[in-house]
């Protein structure tokens, strides 16, 4: 699979996403990117889980919250499984809105993709908290 | 609704290029310079003439798909927030169907990205997501 793409590549760094080694430089638009389209799969995976699971296994959602509650974990250590579980949600969301600017035909110069990506950033890591918190 | 429109009027603008910029994260340098320079009074009949020169309904249903999926993704923004503002069982419906076929068009995206439409062997889309 791998030697199938990359007889495709021809001069342009198809594999970036996967090679690093083999293109000449990374950028944070690059790495947003993949991160953008990672977090999408496994957030679709998480749903089709979540969903699947509500199918087959016994109970309800209330019990379960009544079994993790019950297990007396430490708030420490519940509210950074919340964050890990929101994290992926609002960066897809906050990184989505940048890709809807783009569509519009705003915000395309490079600085300005620079600017937007590290807002994006700073607004994961604020919301996802607040979230957790909740 | 503004949005909206300028969202389909992006989308019948690029005509035969939808199928190329299905993912249009990084534009090539002229058609970001055309998005950004564009007078907006006569646009309308700049994009009529680029839709009459396509002559492939395959780039309509594309472009068509394009606009879809953006308007999708914007109406899924406003269910998250309708949803936990009002819980409902017809916001749960309604999220779940918009949330599902989000989900499944990302998810085509990124096989497309990566494998090729049918009788493609080089997926231009991944080649223009990494033009930069």
């Amino acid at each position: 699979m791998a030697a199938l793409l990359l007889r495709h590549v021809g001069p342009h760094c198809l594999r970036a996403h996967f090679s690093p080694q083999l293109c000449i430089r990374k950028s944070l638009p690059m790495a947003m990117s993949i991160c953008h389209r990672g977090t999408g799969i496994a957030l679709s995976a998480g749903v089709s889980l979540f969903g699947m699971s509500a199918l087959l296994l016994p109970g309800n959602f209330e019990s379960y919250l009544e079994l993790v509650k019950s297990l007396c974990l430490g708030p420490a250590l519940i509210h950074t499984a919340k964050f890990a579980l929101v994290f992926p949600l609002m960066y897809h969301t906050w990184n989505g809105i940048r890709h809807l600017m783009w569509d519009l035909g705003k915000g395309l110069k490079i600085p300005q993709l620079y600017q937007s990506g590290v807002a994006v950033l700073v607004l994961t890591v604020l919301s996802s908290m607040g979230l957790a918190a909740m | 609704m503004a949005v909206l429109w300028r969202l389909s009027a992006l989308c019948s603008a690029q005509g035969s290029r939808a199928l190329l910029l299905q993912t249009p994260v990084f534009r090539p340098a002229h058609i970001s310079a055309f998005l950004q320079d564009r007078p907006t009074p006569d646009w309308c009949g700049v994009q009529h003439i680029h839709l009459s020169l396509s002559h492939h309904s395959g780039s309509k249903t594309a472009c068509l798909h394009w606009t879809s999926e953006r308007v999708v993704s914007v109406l899924l923004l406003g269910r998250l927030l309708a949803a936990y503002l009002n819980p409902c069982s017809a916001m749960d419906y309604s999220l779940a169907a918009t949330l599902t076929l989000h989900g499944h068009w990302g998810f085509e995206q990124v096989v497309t990205m990566f494998i090729g439409t049918f009788g493609r062997k080089l997926p231009r889309q991944g080649f223009w997501q990494f033009q930069f």
